[in-house]
């Protein structure tokens, strides 16, 4: 800061340290855990120090979980999310802070709603949109009376060809995952933050709203993009329930579906020290999204110093 | 240049018919302003297409679903929809009858409240103390971080672990203190346990937050205290924090929304929600109903409650905080 | 900027195509069909071992294992595929969901199924415990597939360091063995609570004891049926069982650990658990280990002991040639010499009593004792009502409540006849909604 305070300073890297170590130890015994042979980790005490079997249950534990097309796979539909999620929150929350329409509210809060209802009661329904896109599409023409009109008028009967499946794609795993409202919210957020004058400037100048949007907005949000792409890159790479659901082919399910196959039940020998070492190796794809991103924060500190 | 618009009005919907008196006309047909931008645009169109992506996505893939998922609220039905029997209300009055739900509510309440508060807290600590110090941030924030990459399903298989009354490290070192540790046969070492592990895993979502705030909070201001003879602290507590505001308000709703409804994996991995419903919030009971026991009439029930009770206090939240928070320096 | 953004759009639409193009189709010129399971582990690899055995005896037809998670989770992707009309040909179930799957007019019944395709099956040859579970109407409604009953583990060396020859065969006797281990220093856990207690240690013991756990024969003979567990000497089990967690002989093992570990390990004596454990205990215990039958309450003159696991669905709305596939695939299970290998593999029963003679025959028992110990059991005597089986709408419901009030028991907060009481209550209301439900069926 501006001044030297050194008692601060040790304070602060004190509590620091004990955050960072309070936070690390579970995942040192993560670790641990991982370097044990199966016979090992039944010791009472659990042995503080680890063992020398990383590498040897690492890779047992990739072969077993075939986790080559796993990770691809995670890799795609993660990245797709973040991408998707970024974007179309970009887009809402700009229209809602800087428009003035009607119901413009409303949609605010009918976007902010899609927070407020628990994934685990609405999965099974979501299958149902997910395996047949196109129903309600369909429900709405035969509602309407126009599929007879259609079916006539193109000779296409439009409730056996208008289906759109999407289990076993990517695109099934990505689109449910985009709807949601928090990144909406979070650019809102940041939108209310930005100085009108800039607007102002960009109208005066005769811009219209997608150059403001674009060449000054988006400049202007990177580190929150950053976050939140970190953000959301981590809850994409870690979702259970979607893929479980959404994929019966081995080949399309994701990293975490793998692993969790690796945590033995009650059934299996309890082979802890593979799911511990999948679990280290399923992470560093977060962790490694994670160290990349910061030097995003560090550029908005220095294009942001007002 | 315009003034800038105070915020504190809670804009309403349009169309509030003309026959109103003079003071519920002026909150009801002067178009809503909270949280628009003084210097805006008056474009429907593009506004209409910059929402659609969005809205489209929620129809299909939110709205419908929920809406067939809640339908389901007033009827008992077989998990494969082969049988189906109208009950109206009674999944309902079931539930608010039922001494375990609305034990269940009271403890969601307060597990709630207090994970909310402790993440914030701690995360605000820590992103203090890495915004102070100038050595070392880069390490500190990445360790800090980690455990968010850590997959849900996996953390609360380790807490559960490490804690575990047999075997677990931890444990034996509280029972070395002389604790009677047992969230096996204690509730309160199992909702204590619960706590944190939620928090462990929400810390860094605060925290990665609140440093990026931190670091747009401008130098000047700083300087401009520091100069006026404010310490670190008192410059936190008095220019940082206000103009972090906005991130803040953002960071309690949504630690409300991880408290209600995201925390489920991990009780389910640590107690199961017992012992004896002693840690079943809410949302881990709609798991339980609705995807466990196929329940799917009850869950939709509780769902529907759950909603009500979420909407209910975001609104507050929006009222009681928004008024007080200013977005612009 | 500017040119980063038009990257992430190309990123964005590079990811689109990708997306949409979706996984190329195989030729198929077998009949496809799948499996879903919920096993894990030692237990998953032999299910695909069988299904490859299956795949590789004929070239008409091919089977596709796949696993959806646990029982749970694999009976939700079941459902929400079949409202979608994307259900497998063939699906695991617990036995727990047995009236659920039957009245769900989503299932074809497999007796029905073998006769229309014209396999002549013995549906008499089951054991008779696994038939009272799956028989309706003198038919099979699934084909049971891993079933396995409790018994009694313990560690024989402990036992001989206490002085006793091996575990008593009744309960009052053998509290005063586990006291004794703990007491004499050999142990300080005298028992793990396996996480499927309330499976082994109150429906088996109400089965074993003879003691209705609900009226109608458990629910056999009607939905009217209540839950009576109240009444009967399970209050007494129960209290014996807080008795000795209170007193340290009985563990309970918790989350973030399997309660076969406790046993395996050597940390605990004694383990009431599955004989499908067996796969586990060979190869993690290292001290000389042993199983027996499960005790009986003095006076009480023992009857058989009921059965749990899975059995195989078929589900409706296949096709004529994937409904081929399935009954040539549950044909091929039902077989002795498959029932034999799938017995000795993961440790189940073999469900039929020709394959319990052909295991006999080649004299695997003499090898390996402890296998016959839950076939003894399961064949003891003659069932009577409260031994055939379970049969309760909704009965995954009614266990989670009755586990949440003996919780309540274990911490304290209630006592064994109130939270018994309660269990029942809540029960029979649930009962009755099934019974409602379902009184047009």
């Amino acid at each position: 800061m501006v001044e030297r305070n050194i008692g601060l300073t040790v304070f602060c890297h004190a509590l620091l340290l004990l955050g960072g170590a309070l936070v690390f130890i579970p995942l040192y015994f993560v670790f641990v855990a991982g370097s044990l042979t199966m016979q090992e980790l039944h010791q009472v005490p659990f042995p503080l120090l680890p063992g020398g079997h990383f590498l040897d249950n690492v890779t047992e534990a990739w072969n077993a979980g075939n986790f080559s097309r796993l990770y691809l796979n995670s890799l795609i539909v993660t990245v797709g999310i973040v991408v998707g999620k970024i974007a179309i929150s970009l887009l809402a929350a700009f229209a809602i802070t800087y428009f003035r329409f009607p119901f413009r509210m409303t949609v605010f809060w009918l976007i902010f709603v899609s927070l407020m209802l628990p994934v685990e009661v609405r999965i099974i329904p979501t299958y149902e949109a997910v395996a047949d896109v196109a129903s309600p599409v369909r429900w709405l023409l035969g509602a309407l009376g126009l599929s007879g009109s259609i079916e006539s008028l193109t000779g296409y009967s439009i409730e056996t060809s208008l289906h759109w499946n999407l289990v076993n794609t990517y695109s099934g795993l990505i689109l449910p995952l985009i709807a949601s409202a928090s990144a909406t919210f979070l650019f809102r957020q940041f939108f209310l933050t930005v100085p009108d004058e800039l607007c102002e400037a960009a109208r005066i100048d005769g811009a219209g709203p997608i150059k403001f949007f674009f060449d000054i907005l988006l400049p202007l949000a990177k580190s929150n993009i950053a976050a939140l792409a970190i953000i959301l890159f981590i809850y994409g790479w870690n979702q259970y329930l979607w893929p479980l659901l959404f994929t019966t082919d081995k080949d399309m399910a994701t990293a975490i579906l793998g692993l969790k196959l690796l945590v033995p039940s009650q059934d299996s020998d309890p082979t802890w020290n593979l799911a511990m070492s999948g679990a280290l190796f399923v992470m560093l794809p977060p962790t490694a999204v994670i160290l990349v991103m910061q030097r995003w924060f560090t550029k908005g500190l220095v294009d942001a110093g007002k | 240049m315009p003034a800038t618009r105070s915020l504190s009005r809670w804009g309403a919907p349009l169309g509030a018919p003309l026959s109103l008196p003079g003071f519920l006309r002026r909150r009801w047909l002067t178009p809503s302003e909270a949280g628009l931008k003084a210097s805006h645009f008056r474009r429907p169109v593009y506004a209409a297409w910059l929402v659609a992506p969005q809205l489209l996505i929620l129809l299909f893939f939110f709205f419908i679903p929920s809406g067939k998922a809640l339908s389901l609220a007033f009827v008992q039905v077989d998990p494969f929809g082969g049988t189906t029997m109208f009950v109206g209300l009674d999944n309902f009055t079931d539930l608010l009858a039922s001494a375990a739900y609305r034990d269940s509510a009271v403890m969601t309440f307060w597990f709630v409240l207090g994970q909310s508060a402790a993440t914030l807290l701690l995360a605000g600590l820590l992103a203090f103390a890495t915004d102070h110090v100038l050595r070392g941030r880069f390490v500190y924030k990445n360790v800090i971080l980690l455990p968010y990459a850590v997959a849900p399903a996996i953390s609360g298989v380790i807490w559960a672990f490490l804690f575990n009354t047999a075997v677990g490290p931890v444990s034996g070192f509280l029972h070395g203190l002389g604790l009677p540790w047992d969230p096996n046969l204690r509730t309160q070492d199992a909702l204590i346990l619960v706590t944190v592990a939620t928090v462990w895993k929400h810390i860094c979502y605060d925290y990665i937050f609140m440093v990026a705030a931190l670091l747009a909070v401008p130098q000047s201001l700083r300087e401009a205290a520091a100069i006026d003879g404010a310490g670190p602290v008192r410059r936190f507590l008095t220019i940082s924090i206000p103009l972090m505001m906005p991130t803040i308000f953002f960071l309690i709703v949504m630690n409300f929304v991880y408290g209600m409804f995201e925390t489920f994996a991990i009780i389910d991995a640590i107690t199961r929600g017992g012992p004896a419903g002693a840690t079943t919030t809410l949302v881990y009971k709609v798991y339980q109903d609705g995807f466990v026991q196929l329940n799917l009439g009850a869950s939709a029930a509780e769902s529907v409650i759950l909603m009500v009770i979420s909407i209910a206090f975001t609104v507050l939240q929006f009222r009681a905080v928004e008024n007080k928070v200013s977005y612009q320096v | 900027m500017k040119s980063s953004i038009r990257n992430l759009a190309a990123g964005a639409a590079l990811i689109g195509a990708l997306a949409t193009a979706g996984l190329p189709a195989q030729a198929q010129d077998k009949v496809s069909v799948e499996w879903w399971y919920a096993n894990t582990g030692r237990i998953a690899e032999a299910i695909e071992q069988l299904i490859a055995d299956f795949n590789a005896s004929q070239d008409k037809y091919t089977v596709v294992g796949v696993h959806k998670g646990n029982y749970e989770e694999t009976m939700a992707a079941a459902v929400s595929a079949y409202r979608v009309k994307q259900q497998p040909a063939m699906l695991q179930a617990a036995e727990r969901g047995f009236l659920t799957m039957q009245k769900s007019r989503a299932v074809v019944p497999v007796s029905k199924l073998m006769a229309d395709q014209g396999y002549d099956i013995d549906w008499k040859g089951f054991i008779a415990p696994v038939a009272g579970f799956y028989i309706v109407d003198d038919a099979p409604a699934a084909l049971p597939f891993n079933s396995s009953t409790p018994i009694f583990w313990y560690d024989a060396d402990e036992f001989k360091a206490a002085g006793f020859d091996k575990p008593a065969d009744t309960w009052q006797e053998l509290e005063k063995q586990l006291y004794a281990l703990k007491d004499k220093g050999v142990t300080d856990c005298s028992m793990a609570l396996a996480n499927d207690f309330f499976w082994s240690l109150i429906e088996n013991y109400s089965a074993i004891n003879d003691y209705p756990f609900g009226t109608r024969a458990n629910g056999l003979k009607g939905l009217d049926t209540e839950f009576v567990y109240n009444t009967t000497p399970v209050v007494g089990q129960v209290e014996r069982l807080k008795r000795w967690i209170d007193d340290g002989v009985l563990q309970i093992a918790g989350q973030g650990l399997s309660p076969t570990q406790l046993f395996t390990s050597g940390t605990c004596a004694t383990y009431v658990a599955s004989t499908a454990a067996h796969a586990a205990v060979e190869a993690g215990a290292e001290f000389n280990w042993s199983a027996t039958i499960m005790p009986h309450e003095e006076g009480v003159d023992p009857r058989n002991s009921t059965i749990g696991g899975a059995a195989i669905w078929v589900m409706k709305g296949k096709s004529k040639d994937e409904m081929a596939a399935t009954a040539a695939f549950l044909d091929f299970v039902a077989q002795p010499q498959t029932q034999v290998w799938w017995s000795e593999t993961t440790g189940y029963v073999p469900v039929t009593k020709a394959a319990y003679e052909e295991m006999k025959t080649e004299g695997y028992f003499k090898e390996h004792p402890t296998r016959e110990i839950a076939l003894r059991q399961l064949s003891r005597g003659t069932p009577t009502d409260n031994s055939w089986g379970f049969r309760f709408g909704n009965h995954n419901q009614t266990t989670a409540i009755l586990v949440e009030e003996l919780q309540a028991v274990w911490t304290g907060q209630k006592t064994a006849q109130e939270a018994l009481d309660t269990a029942v209550e809540r029960g029979n209301a649930i009962l009755r909604q099934y019974e409602k439900l379902h009184a047009r069926d």
